[in-house]
């Protein structure tokens, strides 16, 4: 025992004396390359200096360097740094702004759309900028082969945008359909470099370029940051793009930080644990139940924990409305999947709103979500500045009037057991699945379940593994209900949502992909969605959210349940913090941020 | 010996491929594909889905898929693509490998190093209360979780500042000195490697109290004894070196067992070795990476079975194959 503890001590004691924060940020950075012709003034609260580094965690490092294939967050996170596009989008505004094009104009029609690309943009090896790099990377985004994600957006009905540059400095996009998301979308293309990456894009090694494997010198961006250094699995530090066109009010060329730190940290608590030792410098994504704990500690420890209100990502269930519709072994086209008698009480609006009526969001909110949760009602959250509506119908807690709803159905508790049965004599009741990994939406499940057995429903929660919840929903489409939740595409518009909304979505849960509306409702909600995404009247669009989301509500297709609120810790060293509920929250804006009194 | 070893490694293939094709039929009968993480993704469409299917070779049937891998494997020596990296497999996988091992080892000098003294210094006081306190500490240790222990050592490092908090070096780990950096990486490995090798402590000084009890019993033992040897002679000259046998074929079984022990720490200590590699493999069904480094882990236990028992025949003349 007395051996054990000497050694513990004396490795202690050597490995105590390493010890010290890191601390790093005197810079002494002088910009001495000449700015550009037309260089970009970038909203921000306060001018701020040179120097220092901002650490956020990441719990994955990123797959790949090449913003055109990056699919998930924890690539996109870095390569939206790297990598500029025609126009960027403001969190905070929720507006377009320029980049790359300084300015552009819209025809009336809606289906051509000049930009006028920045004189003196640079790529990050001093490379010029030209009408011809974004042609490159239209072409690439467009590619069959390569197919990015965003190629998808780029196609309307089967037919592609038209993309050309009548001068370097011009490019004209003419799209098949009015598109209200034009801008947006085209500032969804990331440019990147076409005197490197033509020749590998010909050979059809594009998809191999720029992994994290390669050399970060060689790595030629377009955007505020390059990459500095990337170990696997421990870190991926960007340092700053001298050429990049960004300027503060000032005229001091951006970003002010010397290092941008993503610090690979698997474990959530690990995470939290860094954040609370002053190893990260603010955290993305914290554990709702460790909010309590920030709030407290705000002054001790010097940070501020932004209240940036509900998620933009919601919960909800369906019932399954979905018919088979291409022909499967034992299954006709047109056939329904749930048993008939299912079919017929989930086919009933009175049905689906008494299901609504029985469920105590607000007793989900303190024990659930620690009570940082709200009510929702729709895709567009409260966190949604431009798109939330206050004012949407919505079907609340109500036991007595879903009782009164259920028994106008005729549905009676014949035997006694606690639950109702139809006229057939089937007890009413259904399955809900959801994945098991997911610790909110299986509480959620278990609230819902014993809310609706006190109305006589009788639920039965099936927490499935992921993938298998996937294929349910998918492929085999065996089971009654489902609860999931939707993210919202960037920028969070509803024009973003048509595989939801129409009724040919494929993310049209309750019953998808359906060759033509089947009811008179989904018709008008397929043509409401046809003005959100022509129109470029926001009055007239937002109308026709109005009354999208209404008709879902009445009809309660969806049953919405709480949103939960999005709180992040930032430390107060640093100037001109905004975070936001879009993605990438706590970074999108990294480029004027800056180290406020640099040691 | 020559023809031994030479028989024992020309096993291996067979082995390999009974393996590799268990893993891969197991992956196929595991529901949903590496695909399947993007379904539900809004900015994915079906279309692009039905291209990335075609891309990685996954709308064919397994067999079909097995054979593809089989043919490159053997004929090429590729291994395959990892689907999310779009990188060659073991490019992957050679950067978690050095680490994993890095850790291994030192968490495998935690325990050796603390289970052979400790064990002997139980033996040679059994039933004192050193031997039981020793028994006691360990056997707590060893039915503590790796999860607590690891997330309790991390909340003391978070507290005390002692030491950092999870990761394999310092951010500024490039800029330190040498000595800087031995200090640097001392101690960010110092807990992972404690809380991995406190786990087969009780285990490994068990055994080697019981060995060294056993050979303390034999009659050579007491003839030593009778003939008037000091103590020290007959405990660590006589008796230590016949009693240390079995527990060369335990360290070599150990080495097998190096890739895998330490997955759990790993994740917890934000170490950058194979378990967050594997596991991520596993969950996205990024199933060239899994074959990967399931055959390389195989690869291990068979070398590590092979070296204890070359050890033991090295260590013990009595031990010949053949």
């Amino acid at each position: 025992m007395r051996l054990a503890r000497t050694v513990h001590l004396a490795t202690l004691l050597l490995l105590a004396a390493g010890c010290g924060k890191n601390g790093k940020t005197a810079s002494g950075y002088r910009d001495t390359i000449p700015l550009p012709a037309d260089t970009m003034i970038t909203r921000m609260a306060s001018v701020g200096s040179y120097g220092g580094r901002f650490v956020i965690g990441e719990t994955t490092g990123p797959k790949t360097f090449n913003a055109m294939i990056a699919n998930e967050t924890s690539s996109t996170d870095v390569t939206n740094r790297m990598f500029a596009a025609l126009t960027n989008f403001d969190n905070i505004t929720q507006q377009d702004t320029p980049a790359i094009a300084k300015s552009w104009e819209i025809s009336p029609d809606g289906m051509t759309g000049t930009f006028h690309l920045r004189h003196g943009a640079r790529f990050s090896d001093g490379h010029p900028i030209s009408a011809d790099d974004i042609l490159f990377s239209f072409s690439v985004a467009l590619d069959s082969i390569v197919h990015p994600s965003v190629q998808d957006l780029l196609i309307q009905n089967g037919k592609k945008w038209q993309i050309s540059a009548p001068d370097s400095y011009t490019i004209v996009i003419h799209t098949p359909q009015p598109s209200a998301l034009l801008v947006s979308i085209a500032g969804s293309v990331p440019v990147m470099p076409k005197h490197v990456l033509e020749a590998p894009f010909k050979s059809g090694s594009f998809q191999a370029m720029y992994s994290v494997s390669t050399a970060p010198d060689s790595i030629v961006t377009s955007g505020p940051w390059r990459v500095k250094e990337q170990v696997a699995g421990e870190k991926t530090v960007l340092s700053r793009n001298p050429y990049w066109f960004g300027v503060d009010a000032a005229g001091h060329r951006l970003p002010y930080l010397d290092e941008l730190v993503y610090l690979i940290v698997p474990d959530q608590d690990a995470l939290d644990l860094k954040f609370r030792s002053g190893e990260l410098d603010g955290l993305d994504n914290p554990k709702p139940e460790n909010y309590r704990f920030y709030a407290d500690n705000q002054q001790k420890m010097n940070f501020t924990l932004h209240d940036l209100g509900p998620r933009m990502s919601t919960n909800f269930f369906w019932f399954n409305l979905n018919k088979v519709r291409k022909q499967v072994p034992g299954k006709k086209v047109g056939q329904i999947y749930v048993a008939p008698e299912k079919y017929a009480w989930f086919n009933n609006a009175t049905f689906r709103k008494a299901v609504s009526m029985a469920i105590d969001r607000q007793s989900m909110i303190p024990s659930i979500f620690f009570g940082d949760a709200v009510k929702n009602w729709s895709q567009m959250t409260a966190g949604n500045k431009v798109w939330f509506d206050s004012t949407l119908v919505h079907y609340d807690y109500d036991p007595d009037q879903a009782k009164k709803l259920l028994a106008s159905l005729g549905w009676k508790d014949k035997n006694g057991d606690g639950f109702l049965e139809d006229a057939q004599g089937h007890t009413i009741g259904f399955s809900l699945k959801t994945n098991s990994d997911n610790k909110i939406r299986v509480g959620m499940g278990n609230f819902i379940k014993d809310d609706l057995a006190k109305v006589g429903i009788k639920v039965t929660l099936v927490p499935l593994d992921f993938n298998t919840l996937i294929t349910t929903l998918r492929e085999t489409f065996d089971y009654d209900a489902m609860l999931l939740g939707l993210e919202s595409a960037t920028p969070p518009d509803p024009g973003m949502g048509g595989n939801v909304w129409r009724s040919s979505g494929r993310t049209h849960y309750w019953n998808e992909t359906q060759p033509k509306p089947e009811t008179p409702q989904e018709a008008r909600i397929d043509h409401l969605m046809d003005v959100i995404s022509s129109s470029n009247d926001m009055a007239t669009r937002k109308a026709a959210w109005h009354e999208i989301a209404n008709t879902v509500n009445e009809q309660c297709w969806i049953e919405w349940l709480p949103t939960i609120v999005l709180k992040l810790p930032v430390s107060n060293r640093f100037g001109n913090v905004e975070p936001s509920v879009i993605p990438h929250r706590l970074i999108w804006n990294i480029d004027r941020v800056y180290v406020k009194h640099p040691a | 010996m020559r023809t031994y070893v030479l028989r024992r490694i020309l096993q291996i293939l067979p082995l390999l491929l009974g393996i590799s094709a268990l893993t891969f039929l197991l992956l196929q009968l595991a529901p949903g594909d590496f695909l399947n993480q993007f379904a539900e993704n809004p900015a994915i469409s079906p279309e692009m889905l039905d291209s990335m299917r075609r891309r990685f070779g996954l709308d064919q049937p397994w067999w079909v898929q097995y054979g593809m891998y089989l043919k490159n494997v053997l004929f090429h020596f590729d291994f395959g693509e990892s689907f999310s990296r779009h990188q060659p497999v073991f490019v992957v996988l050679r950067e978690g490998l050095a680490n994993t091992l890095m850790l291994a080892g030192a968490a495998a000098v935690v325990t050796w190093g603390l289970a052979i003294p400790l064990g002997v210094w139980a033996a040679v006081r059994q039933y004192s209360w050193i031997d039981k306190g020793l028994s006691l500490v360990a056997f707590v240790w060893l039915s503590v979780p790796e999860i607590l222990s690891g997330l309790l050592l991390l909340m003391l490092a978070a507290r005390t500042g002692w030491f950092p908090v999870g990761g394999m070096r310092s951010i500024d780990y490039e800029d330190l000195d040498w000595i800087g950096k031995t200090i640097d990486i001392l101690r960010h490995r110092a807990l992972p490697a404690f809380v991995v090798g406190l786990i087969p402590l009780a285990s490994r000084m068990r055994q080697m109290r019981g060995n060294l009890l056993d050979v303390l019993r034999l009659d050579y033992v007491t003839t030593a004894r009778s003939k008037g040897l000091d103590e020290h002679v007959v405990v660590f000259k006589h008796a230590l070196r016949n009693a240390l046998n079995p527990m060369i074929t335990l360290f070599g079984y150990t080495l097998g067992a190096l890739l895998s022990g330490s997955f759990i720490a790993e994740i917890i200590f934000s170490w950058p070795g194979l378990g967050r590699l594997t596991l991520d493999a596993l969950l996205t069904q990024d199933q060239y990476l899994v074959m990967g480094a399931i055959l390389m882990a195989s690869v291990m236990l068979i070398l590590g079975n092979l070296i204890a028992d070359l050890l033991l025949a090295a260590a013990d003349p009595r031990i010949t194959y053949d």
